[in-house]
């Protein structure tokens, strides 16, 4: 696109029109060029790429109705108004179905013509950002996908070549030695590839538009009923869980699936990342028309240089042995998208071997109004 | 077979599972394994080690961790002949990885799909390292 964003192209067989425009415009501090026909126009047009143009739809020769298409051609994103001396609507009507964004009845006072190329440029704008944007998510889908890819690959490698060795090397000591503890780590593999799925399934389904409950939800409860399907798994590793939310403290308005999911993956880290021994506390606070869960554990800690990352998709940090990397690497960044959507936030603090906190940061639940019913908003 | 015949293999790849089903087979074939997690920790090992073969992971810790490994290698004057069968999950043909086998940017002997054959990857290896081992001797009148 040209990089002089305040340029107009203006194509009137009327000299006088010509003059009136550029005055105008230039006056606004727009840089214009005119053209008297729509041969020469289209030629500047196709050279220069200005956000905007100003065509009289009556001209001898190509008339504007012409102009317009193959100023499409050139580039989609262009902004045409066309001056019409006929002030029927069929005209316009015809000329905005051809491609046009607007258009200017003869006469037009200054401020007019000055209104419409505002907005036009303000159109041109937009249609710029968005299909930078377009661009980058195109971008980003195919780098997402083939992330996604090498991730369930990679299990599915691992348990391939323990299988291929097994097979190949059955009767030799080496092999027979290890083919118990490669049987687990298939077995690890495997849990490891469902995890991942289910993950980007529920990542999947938190990125479409199904329904959503909105309803008065007290997180005492759904902590407590997570604590409480972990417990015997906690009490084999010697932890010790700890529900701290009092009743009717923090309450927010949401989806009760949604915000399980949410707390599950945060509490499911504290008791992984956890030492024999350690607590996992859950505990909050509600003021100011928010209300604060944290989720603190007595674990392995995050390194400081990782600690922004960790929100991200498939960001895993590394541990000394790579077989000690479980998970799926998708959890707290499913934990930052439910926050996210209903206006909250999921933040950590961390100190290695010491522990870590995650902090979820959410708007209390409020009455709503008939409006804000209808409006629709949070989860 | 004497030790000193035993030839190298260094294996750069951040999957511990995989590394060990590869490591035993190569072993079994009377191979000495070495083994890295990382690019850099395998940079390391290959200058110091220097092994007759380096099989390398394409994607680490970063998608393109494995082809900067290899550009460094190259740059290290006793590796620059090291054969290096460049491994990877994903296809040649993928959409968005596509690799040139011999990119001018990529000095890489083979370009290897996991889940690797490991029959196969033998037959490559013993090909790649006989070869070597017969240009020690140069034939008469060369």
């Amino acid at each position: 696109m040209s990089e002089a964003a305040g340029t107009v192209v203006v194509i009137d067989d009327d000299y006088a029109m010509r003059l009136s425009c550029r005055k105008i415009l230039e006056k606004t501090g727009f840089h214009v060029e005119t053209f008297e026909d729509g041969i020469q126009g289209l030629e500047a047009i196709a050279r220069l790429k200005p956000p905007l143009v100003v065509v009289d739809l009556k001209m001898p020769g190509m008339s504007g109705m012409e102009v317009i298409p193959r100023v499409r051609d050139i580039d989609p994103l262009i902004v045409v108004v066309v001056i019409t001396g006929y002030a029927t609507i069929d005209t316009a009507v015809e000329a905005m179905q051809n491609g046009a964004y607007d258009f200017l009845p003869k006469p037009f006072s200054p401020d007019e013509l000055r209104l419409i190329v505002k907005r036009a440029m303000e159109r041109h704008r937009l249609a710029l950002e968005s299909r930078q944007a377009e661009v980058e998510r195109e971008l980003m889908r195919r780098r997402f996908v083939t992330f996604v890819s090498h991730q369930l690959q990679t299990p599915l490698v691992a348990i391939h070549q323990y299988l291929d060795v097994l097979k190949q090397l059955d009767d030799s000591p080496e092999v027979q030695a290890r083919r118990q503890e490669w049987f687990d780590r298939c077995l690890k593999r495997t849990e490891e590839l469902q995890g991942i799925i289910k993950d980007w399934l529920t990542l999947s389904q938190l990125e479409g538009e199904l329904a959503r409950e909105r309803v008065r939800v007290d997180l005492h409860q759904i902590v407590g009923d997570i604590l409480a399907t972990y417990e015997q798994m906690a009490r084999a590793e010697g932890l010790t869980l700890e529900n701290r939310l009092k009743e009717n403290t923090c309450v927010v308005r949401g989806d009760r699936n949604c915000l399980s999911v949410l707390f599950d993956n945060l509490i499911v880290n504290a008791i992984k990342y956890n030492r024999p021994g350690g607590r996992v506390t859950v505990e909050g606070r509600a003021g100011n028309g928010e209300v604060f869960v944290s989720v603190q554990d007595t674990g392995i800690g995050i390194p400081e240089k990782y600690q922004a990352m960790i929100f991200d998709e498939f960001f895993r940090v590394k541990g000394e042995g790579a077989k000690t990397t479980t998970g799926t690497g998708l959890g707290l960044s499913i934990c930052r998208r439910i926050a996210r959507e209903v206006g909250g936030a999921v933040t950590v603090e961390s100190q290695e071997n010491v522990g870590s906190t995650f902090v979820v940061r959410l708007p209390a639940f409020r009455e709503e109004t008939a409006e804000a019913r209808a409006a629709g908003g949070g989860l | 077979m004497s030790l000193e015949s035993k030839k190298k293999i260094l294996v750069v790849d951040d999957d511990a599972d995989f590394v060990e089903s590869v490591s035993l087979f190569l072993e079994h074939n009377n191979f000495t394994v070495l083994k890295a997690r990382d690019g850099s920790q395998g940079l390391k090992v290959a200058r110091m080690e220097k092994p007759d073969l380096i099989l390398m992971d394409v994607m680490m810790n970063e998608r393109t961790e494995g082809f900067f490994t290899v550009q460094e290698m190259r740059r290290t004057p006793e590796l620059a002949a090291t054969p290096i069968f460049i491994l990877s999950a994903l296809y040649e043909t993928q959409a968005g990885f596509r690799v040139k086998p011999q990119s001018s940017w990529l000095a890489h002997d083979e370009f290897i799909a996991k889940p690797v054959d490991m029959q196969a990857l033998l037959e490559k290896i013993r090909a790649r390292l006989g070869a070597r081992q017969a240009a020690a001797f140069p034939a008469e009148g060369a």
